[in-house]
């Protein structure tokens, strides 16, 4: 199949002005402005299928939103090739921006002091639905999301989850082909950002939507991608199955010792260092492990311990992509 | 048109309506102190000066002067072209960029829709007056073709202005500049007709007098139809190279865009 999105060696750089701080800074600044250039994202290539649901995930300035701003042709790579749906998104030609959509949990895109209705007019006027398609979906949009009795409602009157589902709504009334969604269950609680994500569950597999998901809220990124690709300082450095990454990665033991013993103490019979031992209690520990460490690792502590329940667990995504993030180096063995 | 243009023009007065009594009071502050400051004005100068005429004119025609500029100036606009700047520095600029549509034109046409409630207003107190005194309504509604296509052209020139935005930050600066000298050279102050001769060239060679000061010329009977003619052309010729302008500039300017606080 031929891949909806490709990007080839992209990178984008951006130049800004520093300023120091205080009275002399802004002086400085004034008279004699020094710029500075940041590599916002690094020589990044992948390819993603129709119908696929991908999360985009790092940590703050890893060159996320940069890269969604690149595919959705707000702004030009500084070098590289990128298409999307067939054409380079920077050309912003009209039959490329309706087949579209991102979704900024920071920007909103409907006005403030009007009715979401109001809005969802004019964007279906923008986007030339026909009425009946137009009905459809504005019913089916808003009883999955249960936004049905806001719509006359003015925005600015809403609380931000459920703004937030307007903001959705709107985006996607034109049933874009690609869907790019930036922290979309930022602020939202646990209900609305469930509701939210079984929403994008259904829209993505029902419609073929391509969509591609950036959050620093692994809840969404385990419920909904089937691959992940993990951006760190512009860099991709994973690409692939999330399972793919746990399963590789550490086991986490959990023990209970009958007495109380010291953290030190474990350190120097297991020969570890402090970051792999997590201190619970006095009696409770997990400790980090190689998967084929395990068997030894318990028959010296069976033997110079005593303990009284053993537990072994798999690290969550979250711990995993945490040691990413502090890792140097890109991971091995990927797909990238 | 468009049929989003017309959506938008529906929406962008649904919004400058929301708060009603805001709306208002807006139209009636922006008519009258500008009309108070400026009958004072001439009234200090004729009966304080004892003048019975200045330039040529008499206390009657300055105030019949004024009372056209209050009116033709509440169509001028130039507040939106700010709000392009602001969106670019922003970044807020974004979600327009990514619609199918011209996002200069629909600022403008969402924006422009206040104007347009605003000038029906105008032209009908303009048009009631005229039962009262020896203005023509016919002028008036020529006048205010003539201040709607200044409204467009000001646009024009405050959306190029506005996209240096996208390489300079503190590009909104040249907007207030703008709208400085627009006050000045659009006869909003104070009349062209006071200028020297000598300097006369200077307004001439410009826009503005065609946002308030032609209108008003031509409303109160000292332009003919002939003269209006010739300037409502110049004012196509303008909006042309303005609107021409307009695009070049942004065509360079978006790839500057970065798209902040994201």
């Amino acid at each position: 199949m031929t891949p909806i999105i490709s990007v080839r060696n992209v990178t984008r750089s951006f130049q800004s002005t520093k300023k120091e701080p205080g009275f002399k800074g802004s002086l400085k600044l004034l008279l004699k402005p020094k710029k500075v250039t940041k590599t916002a994202v690094h020589e990044v290539s992948f390819e993603i299928k129709k119908g696929s649901f991908v999360g985009l995930i790092g940590a703050n300035g890893a060159g996320k939103t940069t890269l969604l701003k690149i595919l959705s042709g707000l702004i030009p790579p500084t070098s590289g090739e990128v298409k999307v749906l067939g054409s380079q998104p920077f050309k912003r030609t009209i039959e490329f921006r309706k087949k579209i959509a991102l979704v900024m949990g920071q920007k909103a895109q409907l006005w403030w002091d009007l009715p979401a209705r109001d809005a969802f007019d004019l964007i279906q006027a923008i986007y030339e639905i026909p009425e009946k398609i137009y009905q459809e979906r504005l019913h089916t949009l808003t009883e999955i999301l249960n936004v049905n009795s806001l719509l006359h409602t003015q925005i600015r009157r809403l609380s931000l989850g459920e703004r937030m589902k307007m903001e959705l709504i709107g985006a996607i009334l034109h049933w874009p082909e690609v869907i790019y969604l930036d922290e979309p269950t930022i602020g939202l609680d646990l209900l609305a950002a469930h509701h939210l994500r079984e929403f994008l569950k259904v829209h993505n597999e029902k419609e073929k939507a391509t969509i591609i998901l950036t959050s620093h809220n692994m809840d969404d990124i385990e419920q909904l991608c089937s691959r992940i690709m993990i951006m760190k300082e512009g860099k991709l450095i994973f690409d692939g199955d999330p399972e793919q990454l746990t399963k590789t990665e550490e086991k986490r033991l959990r023990l209970t010792f009958k007495e109380d013993i010291s953290q030190m103490k474990l350190q120097e019979i297991l020969n570890l260092d402090s970051t792999k031992i997590i201190k619970e209690n006095d009696r409770n520990f997990l400790i980090s492990l190689e998967p084929k460490a395990i068997a030894d690792t318990l028959a010296t502590l069976m033997k110079q311990t005593s303990v009284h329940d053993i537990g072994i667990e798999n690290q969550s995504l979250e711990t995993v992509i945490q040691n990413l993030y502090t890792q140097s180096t890109q991971i091995t063995g990927f797909n990238l | 048109m468009k049929h989003w243009m017309w959506a938008a023009l529906k929406n962008g007065l649904q919004d400058s309506m929301a708060y009603r009594s805001e709306f208002l009071i807006k139209i009636f502050v922006d008519a009258a102190v500008p009309a108070i400051v400026q009958i004072i004005l001439w009234y200090a100068i004729f009966d304080l000066g004892h003048q019975n005429t200045v330039a040529g004119y008499t206390y009657a025609q300055m105030m019949s002067y004024t009372l056209m500029t209050v009116l033709f100036t509440q169509v001028r606009g130039g507040d939106h072209d700010f709000e392009l700047a602001e969106m670019i520095r922003t970044g807020e600029l974004s979600p327009y960029l990514l619609k199918p549509l011209n996002v200069v034109d629909f600022i403008y046409i969402r924006g422009v829709a206040h104007r347009l409630f605003v000038s029906v207003i105008c032209l009908c107190i303009g048009i009631g007056i005229s039962v009262f005194t020896e203005l023509s309504p016919l002028r008036l509604i020529g006048g205010m073709m003539l201040a709607l296509l200044g409204n467009l052209i000001h646009y024009q020139i405050g959306a190029a202005l506005a996209s240096v935005s996208f390489s300079w930050e503190e590009g909104y600066a040249l907007l207030m500049v703008k709208n400085r000298i627009t006050m000045f050279l659009s006869g909003e102050l104070i009349p062209l007709f006071l200028i020297p001769e000598s300097y006369a060239w200077i307004w001439k060679s410009l826009p503005f007098y065609l946002y308030v000061f032609g209108p008003s010329q031509y409303a109160l009977g000292n332009w003919s139809h002939h003269e209006f003619i010739i300037q409502f052309s110049i004012g196509i010729g303008w909006l042309i190279i303005t609107s021409m302008l307009t695009r070049y500039t942004w065509r360079t300017g978006i790839r500057h865009y970065q798209g902040l606080g994201g």
